[in-house]
């Protein structure tokens, strides 16, 4: 008698460890985490994980005010931030782009702020920031600007713009870059046509250039929505969510629930309910993408 | 033949405490340790205890307590406890009420004797005695610039403003009429304190209990939303309002704190011992030479604040050599040791070690002072309260106090809202 040996297709037998890769690395810590939304899972006690709850958690953070306003202050940011960073990288990738010599130096530079831990570059603006011994502060008083001793990281909307001028420093350079990318892949043809036409500069700027970075700059603004909707080591460092969590963030509230508190199953499920944010963001970014795409008669 | 040697090693030791030295050949013990230069004197001692016992000590970890508290609980979650000695702090303690062993059964009561009462009350999670204090207590007492008080004109003013003499401060109200009159913002500030986290709510929770209030209640449900609530938050949002204080202080936290006094720019600042040789070194302060220390003052209902708090060493549950293990905590924390730790300034939570750094101080007139001043702190100190839930707490109740100091809302309204946070995490976690 022959025995039959099991015979798996040679495309799934190919697949296979890259499925258990990603099994073991992606699927199975979501699905944990998943579950342990739906218990009161304390760090401090591991029999808490497994009791069921049922969607407690939700409930809860669904009627949590607190909750709902660091929501709306890290839409705040992001939306803040990222337009702020477009407009810069946008102005400085089309200057770099005009220098003729030492361009190559000029964009070593230009990347230097992405080089920085983002931890570092929250103790650098915190020391910068800071009311009393602060370099922004000293500025401003030895030029007889203000005789006040400006709490910049205390009062909530300067709070809220030192964090988003910490932010821009660091991740400016991640449009330029990718915009400039966007600028020497540019066709010459259709600006010297629009030239000989009598095109101004703004006119080619406005009708070609700008749909030609169009792509590129949905790419970027998709890839820094997920950075900044994640927000976290800057503002753990500068403010920590507070004072009177007047820049709380939802990962910054996350990551004490889950970690100070000790109580992961809450921490989990507003994990789960926050990624709305970093879903919404992306769909909408590659959305924009692929219709800037199709005007330019590229396929998706 | 080794055996005999090492017998006689131990001998050697047990003048200083080392109650429970013994034969560890082989035996390794995992260890994780508070970390920073002020402690790395008394870790070098490890060596000796290796030398003495055979036994051998493997720091795995060092970081603040702040960091090693969130090591303890992802520990505790995944079940990773095969280490055996953890640095430990009183204001932690309670959270992890099965991570360590009682000690008591390793010790000998004549040992343990040798040791503060309070500081070993505070040690204790119900009958457990879950770690041992090592010469690393903390209690404020009030530091002053001196020569603030010493000025005629200072003097003179103060007296025509608010109808009594100006001396460092031995009443609360005292230190906000103070504060205010030297203050001169941005340049100069009457006095600070630390304005988040757990600090902030340590500092209302003593102030509460100088007003004749309670955090809690028996139950631990509640109780600072009372009147003696109140009026300590209202201290607070004073302070802020008239300028008496940085404007940044809600951000600020110890390290702040220090460098702030030590930069000469405020006149009376309530912090710990172990700022004292560094306020009165001319390398690092601007003030050296120049600050007084007294007892921390009294609120309305005539208590003394006196949050308090110690290091310590514990030994995990699931440690597999204990006996070796409470041999090397007991060692860390016998005379010599806290001998070695007082030297450099933190106070001792051993009898003997008391009576000798105050004997030492003798001649040095500021050490006496320090000394004088914290010996009576001590007297007035007690822990923070004992629940599991207290850092979750804390958690809670501190957006709330820096929202009535930023004006956001009023005392009232914040301890209303704490108070009703801090009631459903007790009903969440079945305290009542």
């Amino acid at each position: 008698m022959k025995l039959l040996p099991l015979r798996l297709p040679t495309w799934f037998l190919l697949l296979l460890p890259a499925i258990i890769i990603l099994l073991s690395v992606v699927l199975i810590p979501l699905v944990l985490s998943l579950y342990s939304s739906f218990t009161p899972y304390k760090l401090t006690r591991p029999e808490t994980l497994y009791k069921w709850i049922g969607e407690y958690n939700y409930v809860k953070i669904a009627g949590d005010a607190n909750f709902w306003w660091a929501f709306g202050r890290t839409v705040f940011l992001l939306t803040i931030a990222l337009n702020l960073e477009m407009l810069l990288g946008l102005g400085i990738a089309l200057l770099v782009n005009k220098v003729t010599w030492g361009q190559r130096w000029l964009r070593t530079i230009m990347m230097f702020p992405m080089m920085f831990s983002p931890i570092l570059v929250g103790f650098q603006f915190k020391f910068i920031f800071n009311d009393n011994v602060g370099l922004v502060n000293n500025a401003l008083q030895s030029l007889g600007i203000t005789d006040q001793a400006l709490p910049w990281l205390v009062d909530g909307k300067l709070a809220m713009f030192s964090i988003i001028f910490a932010e821009v420093w660091m991740s400016t350079s991640v449009f330029a870059i990718l915009i400039l990318a966007g600028l020497f892949a540019i066709p010459r043809d259709p600006l010297e046509a629009a030239k000989v036409d009598g095109c101004t500069p703004w006119q080619s700027f406005r009708h070609i250039t700008l749909p030609f970075l169009m792509p590129f700059i949905y790419i970027a603004l998709a890839i820094r929505s997920l950075d900044v909707a994640r927000a976290y080591d800057i503002v753990k460092i500068m403010t920590n969510g507070g004072p009177a969590r007047r820049t709380e963030l939802l990962w910054t509230m996350i990551g004490r629930t889950g970690y100070v508190d000790a109580k992961m199953g809450l921490a989990n499920a507003m994990g789960y309910a926050s990624i709305i944010l970093a879903v919404f963001f992306t769909v909408y970014f590659f959305r924009k993408l692929s219709a800037s795409r199709s005007s330019l008669g590229f396929d998706n | 033949m080794k055996r005999t040697v090492l017998l006689a090693t131990m001998a050697m030791c047990l003048p200083f405490g080392s109650a429970v030295a013994g034969d560890f050949d082989n035996v390794t013990l995992d260890a994780k340790l508070i970390g920073g230069q002020q402690y790395e004197a008394l870790y070098a001692r490890i060596a000796e205890w290796e030398a003495d016992t055979g036994a051998k000590v493997n720091v795995i970890s060092k970081k603040n307590h702040f960091e090693l508290d969130k090591e303890f609980k992802s520990d505790i979650a995944a079940g990773s406890l095969g280490w055996c000695v953890g640095s430990n702090h009183s204001s932690f303690a309670s959270q992890y009420p099965s991570l360590y062993t009682d000690m008591t059964p390793f010790l000998t009561e004549e040992f343990i004797g040798e040791y503060v009462d309070s500081n070993i009350a505070a040690s204790m999670i119900g009958d457990k005695l879950v770690m041992l204090p090592r010469a690393q207590f903390d209690v404020s007492a009030m530091y002053y610039q001196k020569d603030l008080y010493e000025n005629e004109d200072n003097q003179q003013r103060f007296k025509e403003k608010y109808g009594y003499d100006l001396m460092p401060p031995d009443t609360w109200e005292q230190v906000s009429d103070q504060a205010m009159f030297f203050a001169d913002p941005p340049n100069f500030y009457g006095t600070q304190f630390a304005g988040k986290d757990e600090a902030i709510v340590g500092r209302f929770y003593e102030l509460v209990i100088s007003e004749g209030g309670q955090l809690f209640n028996e139950d631990w449900s509640p109780a600072f939303n009372s009147e003696a609530g109140v009026r300590a938050l209202d201290w607070f949002v004073k302070m802020y309002e008239s300028g008496a204080v940085p404007k940044g202080t809600t951000s600020y936290l110890w390290d702040e704190l220090g460098a702030g006094f030590a930069s000469g720019t405020v006149a009376l600042n309530l912090d710990w011992p172990g700022w004292a040789g560094y306020f009165n070194d001319p390398e690092s302060s601007k003030v050296a030479g120049n600050v007084g220390v007294v007892v921390q003052p009294q609120g309305s209902a005539g208590i003394r604040t006196g949050w308090s708090g110690h290091h310590g060493f514990s030994v995990t549950e699931s440690c597999e050599n204990k006996e070796a293990a409470a041999s090397l905590v007991a060692f860390l924390t016998n005379e010599e040791s806290q001998m070695l730790e007082s030297s450099a300034g933190p106070l001792p939570t051993r009898k003997a070690v008391w009576t000798h750094v105050v004997e030492q101080a003798g001649t040095d007139a500021y050490r006496s002072e320090v000394l004088t001043a914290f010996q009576s702190a001590a007297e007035h100190a007690f822990p923070a309260p004992k629940t599991p839930y207290w850092i979750e707490a804390t958690n809670v109740i501190y957006p709330e106090l820096q929202a009535a100091i930023l004006g956001d809302k009023t005392s009232a309204e914040a301890l209303e809202t704490a108070s009703e946070a801090v009631d459903e995490i007790m009903l969440e976690n079945g305290v009542y």
